[in-house]
């Protein structure tokens, strides 16, 4: 009898407290899916699937694809202000710009990281635990500090070379973005990949040395596959980390350059409007939370060592 | 060749973080000293820092700050605490436990803000009507309008209001997985021997935890603490969306009043001087933190 207490207290305190970690995320979903009627409805109720006689009634639900439609939708008139306007963006223009922001800046991240990482794992060379350090600590530097500084030299460069590059200043923003996001990113994944590093055994590398490789050789072809989890998992963590990010995109390009706007801070700058229904809300807030959790779900072992292993030294 | 490889593969990084971090942080340093006027600037020694300390607005976020990051990492420790102790009993449904508390951990500050945000919508939100119950006191207005009739005593701030006492549960929501993950991963290096030995000698559940479990892995509760602290101290983007910094100023962190200085007010000097003292704080808290973890490393 006290056993099986023993053995259900947990487990029942652990759904509860699942249960209350998924909802704001289950309740998006299920808004998302909601009519204008039923969003606007007094008191408020989570399901739209009461009937006069019933508080729920299954075959009653009148789920709708409404929100994504009008997310998707033409406008229906030249001067309405969203509908397909919005859209196009979100789909157009803010997700991809967001994934080519995420994509590229994390496979120069996971480069750079991994080519850093293998030089504080396996060589003593002079200056490195300062280095180490040194690069520990900008870890801790606040975001905005970097920030008001990389504003003001943004606008410096900007100044010089727009008058060079004529239409081109739009792929500079954006390689500058790319350039930033790199440089925030790569002290946390250096230290990620360096503690997977450290994990092989170095005695693989001096043997592939003995058999004739060279040390570079042996980076590639012993030490890069089996440190292949750890770029990974920085590769991941930075992906995600950038899909998500908000202030430094709304910064250097968000408030002057909408074209250039990431998912997030198109989102953001809607709400100041308003205008936009609840469940169109909730739907551009599903389209922008999927990617990200299917890669969650996907490479969940993967997520769950880096953040170990990025935190725990 | 041998001495310079190390060199090469690190230069690249070093090039990168040198000009998207380092540099921007000195230069912040010594825009902190000047008086900016569009991309000009004149040298006016330590005024910005006076107009900063000086100013009420800093005072008063200084007390929003030191409630937000007390209610939040107290809250987030015990709740992280708490759901590990439990994931740390090795359930059979342990892994499926884990997959669904870790859905915060991967999305979007913004969308977490505007996701609460909503749920509190005067109008449609879920969880209106819950908020509108006499017992939270809101008299007929919004949760994240509601302003307390007498806020300051002696100057402070005090009580908060309603949307920083919510913009803490948001926080503490997104914050959740990752320092369960750090008292689990923390909870996983007690030795079993240790444990059990205790539990021979009669060691109850309480406290096995308060003589035992809990100093073994303090230094690591410590470093999760100071992680907290920083990363609750420099987030923008879920007070942006959730409160923007209202009702009135009542939701104004440091990081947000460093912004709106900053972005707003476009006083670039003022900022950097306000973003030095923010810096100076951090880097504090991450060398303690680093001691933290190095008195483990030692044990």
């Amino acid at each position: 009898m006290s056993a099986r207490r023993v053995h259900w207290l947990p487990n029942f305190a652990l759904i509860a407290i699942c249960a209350a970690m998924i909802f704001p995320v289950f309740a998006t979903f299920v808004i998302s899916f909601k009519r204008q009627a039923d969003v606007a409805r007094k008191p408020p109720l989570l399901f739209p699937c009461d009937t006069p006689a019933a508080d729920f009634d299954l075959l009653a639900c009148r789920f709708d694809s409404e929100g994504y439609e009008r997310l998707l939708a033409n406008r229906p008139d030249a001067t309405a202000l969203f509908g397909r306007a919005f859209i196009d963006r979100m789909l157009g223009t803010f997700l991809p710009n967001t994934l080519l922001y995420a994509m590229s800046a994390s496979l120069l991240v996971t480069l750079l990281a991994g080519m850093a990482g293998f030089a504080f794992a396996r060589f003593e060379f002079r200056g490195r635990r300062a280095l180490q350090m040194g690069i520990l600590l900008l870890t801790g530097m606040p975001l905005l500090t970097n920030l008001i500084a990389l504003y003001q030299l943004t606008v410096s460069a900007r100044r010089v070379v727009a008058p060079l590059l004529g239409d081109g200043i739009a792929a500079f923003d954006q390689a500058l973005l790319i350039v930033i996001y790199t440089g925030l990113f790569l002290p946390f994944s250096i230290w990620i990949v360096k503690g997977f590093y450290d994990a092989i055994p170095r005695d693989l590398e001096e043997a592939a040395q003995i058999d004739g490789c060279t040390p570079v050789g042996a980076l590639l072809r012993v030490t890069a596959p089996l440190a292949a989890p750890g770029l990974f998992s920085a590769f991941l963590l930075s992906f995600v980390g950038i899909w998500n990010e908000f202030v430094v995109n709304y910064l250097i390009v968000g408030a002057s350059r909408p074209e250039l706007r990431s998912a997030v801070v198109g989102l953001y700058s809607l709400t100041g409007t308003n205008l936009i229904n609840y469940q169109v809300l909730a739907a551009a807030c599903v389209l922008i939370m999927l990617p990200v959790l299917l890669l969650f779900f996907a490479f969940r072992s993967i997520f769950f060592r880096a953040m170990t292993e990025g935190a725990v030294k | 060749m041998r001495k310079l490889l190390p060199w090469l593969l690190l230069a690249p990084s070093l090039l990168v973080i040198g000009v998207v971090q380092l540099y921007p942080a000195l230069w912040s340093v010594w825009l902190s000293f000047q008086k900016v006027a569009g991309v000009r600037t004149a040298p006016v020694g330590l005024r910005n820092y006076a107009l900063v300390f000086g100013s009420r607005a800093f005072a008063e976020s200084l007390w929003h700050t030191a409630f937000f990051l007390f209610g939040y990492v107290v809250l987030t420790l015990l709740l992280g605490l708490g759901i590990a102790l439990l994931l740390n009993r090795k359930l059979k449904l342990g892994t499926a436990y884990a997959s669904l508390l870790f859905v915060p951990w991967v999305l979007s500050d913004v969308i977490v803000g505007l996701v609460f945000k909503l749920f509190v919508d005067p109008d449609t939100g879920l969880f209106a009507p819950f908020f509108a119950q006499p017992l939270f006191g809101l008299q007929g207005s919004a949760l994240l309008t509601h302003v307390p009739t007498e806020t300051f005593i002696a100057s402070v701030p005090f009580p908060p209001a309603p949307a920083l006492i919510y913009l803490i549960v948001a926080a503490v929501w997104k914050a959740l997985p990752f320092t369960t993950l750090l008292a689990l991963a923390a909870l996983q290096t007690v030795p079993r021997e240790v444990t059990e030995s205790a539990a021979l000698d009669g060691a109850g559940g309480g406290r096995m935890f308060a003589y035992i479990t809990l100093p073994l892995i303090l230094p690591q509760v410590l470093a999760a603490t100071f992680s907290l602290i920083i990363g609750g101290m420099n987030g923008v983007g879920m007070v942006f969306a959730l409160t923007g910094g209202g009702p009135g100023t009542s939701t104004e962190v440091l990081s947000l009043l460093l912004y709106s200085i900053g972005f707003s007010a476009l006083d670039l000097g003022r900022a950097a001087a306000l973003s030095v003292f923010i810096a100076a704080v951090n880097l504090l808290l991450l060398a303690a933190a680093l001691r933290a973890s190095r008195a483990r490393g030692e044990r």
